[in-house]
């Protein structure tokens, strides 16, 4: 009789798939199957998603990547972690029933709410408890938009909990939220590690209307029989609650201590590092989320990446083929490679879709500045690449006030394209990893899930033993050329607040 | 072409083609005050533009028509000018009392149904610089006045293929070809809103401008799933919703939902949930109740 050998299966609630992956016990990956759902936009400013298509879609890739690629091969699945993108909520009634559709982090319905708890005192209190900038994609912030705007709905409501925690109920029947999906809430103060009196208090709601917390390593029991059966797993599968997306990418990309940070640019982006402490940001423009007691990760997240450059290639591109978009996009790429650094002048402000970090301005719209006679068609595509980037660096920079980095990791499908890389180690002035393996999110989960399971002493020796080759290194002339016109990139962005403010208006 | 006006009824040009309700080109030289007022009828009307230009009203919106431009008014929708009075110029138009049928149409009932449903859920009631329909117009008009051999299946040939063509101009008209995400969007609220319907792979590439194959393709790299499958998402995750809603009975929920039978759906839902319907409903609410 051969025995069965183990394996890690890794779940990602992501914006807009669930991707399923699972690993070896060495980290090699085995198998991987992904569904997508979609976001609803009913009003502009909204962004909904329907919970039962997401569990739904979640069981059926689930069911199809073990029934095809996991159990044909004689894996025995030692352990399912999940991952999920942040910020979410979703209100069920009293049996457990969804309200309705779940909120995504990208909904802005809360844009008055965020605005006035700026300008009130509480703000500072907040965001130094929790954690969180105060910001529509805040929970706390939704929620206390339903109290003002849906009096029904929020007296109906039993519960507000993450899109994750609705998964994991329906799949074991507990209500519960790990530390770092709990720590992006601006709910849970990240020095008590349990919920915040003040700001439960604000949101009009009280410790019962919220899933119980827990650590990452936690589990919420095994799956419920019928799931076992359809799934062809046994009581012995360990279900983990796992962490967040942004967390578990930055650890999956093979980043711990202070002088390596994360750069994740996917349709959004994120800069990030790891820490023992919680940092303080006067100015309070980046946030802390929680991994376990003593580890925090902190950094700024930006609207504005490879979507950016995907809605100039629909406008702008060739298009051989209908939808064709990766073609499109490779080409863009190349005209822009023949334009020198800094586009002969020519800078944009990504913010299509406002902006976050560092600027933290809803209504901050997009701008090409310097436009001349004899720039032409290439020297816009390469100022788009470019001006997404110089985003990231003045993220980067933000982080080095409290943090010295040396050197980036880099993941996520735009920043990984060849040219953006290079451009970012130039415009960073840092060497760059790249891991083979991209998914980092799904190996920051399964990493989660082999320290749990003994095959690493603690998180940072898991994460230290992820190869991190430095393959990118900065060219230092490029450097202090495309200085020159972040300086500009730089004061534009704040300099055209009261414009984009009253542009917002007539939009 | 000179003008003409074939009438069921009056016109012997139309004894053999029931269908057709009336086939005419107009020359428009001057304003009557009154005498194109908003209305519907229960006809599929198409009109072309010859020459000139036409100030429309086609369901309370606005339309400017200009030559070699086609309108389609189903049956049920208003049609008329804001001024009361048909604009100078030259148009074409044939009314049909319903979509090519069987009795005289070549077209598969499955393929006609695709065309339907597109016809049906086409926003966009004016297809400009639509010259091909121009052409069938006038085939049409000398297979009907001269009625050689083998006229009637050429006429009932030529309407066909009107509606095969508008169908396909439709579709590439729709969307922008750029943008896959954001057609898939589309189609996805299309089907959410018609979920009883029996969707077929080819109305669905049809919604979104493609071939079945082409669409297959890109439907399963950008959703990981096959089209038909990605419907049963659909159609399991708003049948959940509804199984917990307690107010409704299982066989609705599947003919709701877009299953062929309460069988079917109870199949299709143990296979992907694990549970039957029944015991689903009966199980998660007792199981998830907070109080």
């Amino acid at each position: 009789m051969t025995t069965k050998r183990d394996c890690i299966v890794t779940i990602e609630l992501g914006t807009n798939a669930v991707r399923v992956l699972a690993f070896d016990i060495a980290g090699t990956m085995i198998g991987s199957l992904k569904g997508s759902y979609p976001t609803f936009h009913s009003q502009p400013d909204y962004s909904e998603q329907d919970p039962e298509q997401i569990f739904i879609t979640m069981l059926y890739v689930l069911k199809n990547l073990l029934t095809e690629q996991i159990h044909p091969k004689k894996y025995k699945v030692n352990c399912i972690c999940f991952s999920a993108s942040m910020h979410s909520v979703l209100a069920i009634d009293k049996k457990g029933v969804p309200l309705g559709n779940a909120i995504t982090w990208a909904d802005n319905r809360g844009k008055k709410e965020a605005q006035e708890l700026n300008r009130s005192p509480l703000s500072k209190k907040f965001y130094q408890a929790t954690g969180t900038p105060i910001h529509p994609m805040s929970p706390l912030v939704k929620i206390k938009w339903m109290k003002n705007h849906e009096k029904e709905q929020f007296a109906k409501t039993s519960k507000f909990i993450s899109i994750k925690t609705y998964i994991i109920q329906q799949l074991t029947g507990e209500y519960l939220i790990d530390y770092s999906l709990a720590s992006a809430t601006g709910l849970m103060n990240i020095q008590q590690m349990k919920w915040d009196t003040d700001a439960l208090y604000y949101a009009g709601i009280k410790t019962d209307r919220l899933p119980t917390l827990a650590p990452v390593f936690a589990s919420p029991g095994p799956f419920k029989k019928e799931y076992q059966t359809l799934l062809g797993l046994t009581s012995s599968t360990k279900i983990l609650l796992g962490s967040s997306d942004g967390c578990l990418a930055t650890i999956g990309s093979g980043v711990w201590g202070d002088s390596k940070a994360v750069v994740t640019i996917e349709d959004s982006g994120a800069v990030r590092v790891i820490g023992n402490k919680i940092m303080r940001d006067e100015k309070r423009r980046l946030f802390n989320y929680v991994i376990t007691e003593n580890c925090y990760v902190f950094g700024g997240p930006t609207n504005n990446g490879g979507l950016i450059f995907e809605w100039f290639a629909n406008q702008f591109g060739y298009f051989n083929r209908p939808f064709d978009l990766e073609h499109s996009i490779g080409e863009l790429i190349s005209e822009a490679e023949k334009v020198e650094a800094g586009s002969g002048g020519l800078l944009f402000l990504p913010y299509l879709l406002g902006e976050r970090a560092p600027i933290w301005n809803p209504n901050a719209k997009g701008v090409y500045f310097g436009v001349n006679i004899k720039h032409e068609r290439q020297h816009f595509i390469r100022a788009t690449i470019e001006g997404i980037l110089y985003e990231i660096y003045s993220i980067s920079k933000l982080l080095e006030e409290h943090r010295a980095i040396k050197s980036l990791a880099v993941h996520g499908s735009f920043a990984t394209i060849p040219f953006c890389t290079q451009l970012l180690a130039d415009i960073c002035n840092k060497p760059v990893s790249l891991r083979k393996n991209s998914d980092s999110v799904a190996f920051g989960t399964f990493l989660l899930s082999a320290t749990e399971m003994g095959i690493y002493k603690n998180l940072a020796e898991a994460v230290k033993a992820v190869p991190t080759p430095e393959l990118y290194t900065p060219q230092k002339q490029q450097h202090s050329n495309y200085m020159k016109y972040f300086k500009i990139f730089e004061r534009l962005s704040t300099k055209l607040a009261d414009e984009f403010e009253d542009i917002s208006d007539l939009q | 072409m000179n003008q003409f006006l074939l009438q069921q009824g009056s016109s012997k040009e139309l004894n053999a083609f029931p269908h057709i309700i009336e086939f005419a080109l107009k020359k428009n030289t001057s304003i009557h005050l009154d005498s194109f007022r908003s209305g519907a009828s229960d006809h599929i009307r198409l009109f072309y533009i010859i020459d000139g230009k036409f100030d429309w009203q086609i369901q309370q919106k606005p339309y400017s028509l200009y030559p070699d431009d086609l309108a389609i008014i189903l049956p049920g929708q208003t049609l008329g000018s804001d001024k009361g009075y048909l604009d100078i110029g030259s148009l074409c138009w044939l009314h049909l009392d319903t979509y090519p049928a069987s009795t005289g149409s070549k077209i598969q009932t499955g393929e006609m149904s695709t065309v339907r449903k597109i016809l049906d859920l086409n926003a966009m009631p004016v297809v400009s610089k639509f010259r091909d329909a121009g052409n069938i117009f006038q085939d049409l008009k000398s297979e009907l006045f001269n009625q050689h051999l083998g006229f009637h299946t050429r006429t009932n040939a030529l309407i066909d293929q009107l509606f095969i063509l508008l169908a396909r101009v439709l579709t590439q008209q729709n969307n922008l070809q750029r943008d896959f995400p954001q057609a898939f969007l589309k189609l996805e609220n299309t089907l959410r809103s018609s979920l009883s319907h029996q969707w077929t792979v080819e109305e669905m590439a049809g919604l979104v401008g493609l071939g079945s194959t082409a669409f297959t393709e890109r439907v399963k790299g950008f959703t990981g799933f096959s089209p038909l499958n990605y419907l049963i998402t659909i159609r399991i995750s708003e049948a959940i919703k509804l199984l917990k809603r307690q107010d409704i009975n299982v066989t609705d929920i599947a003919l709701e939902t877009g299953f062929y039978s309460s069988q079917h759906f109870a199949t299709t839902f143990k296979k992907l949930t694990g549970y039957t319907p029944s015991q689903f409903r009966k199980n998660i609410i007792s199981q998830n109740n907070l109080q």
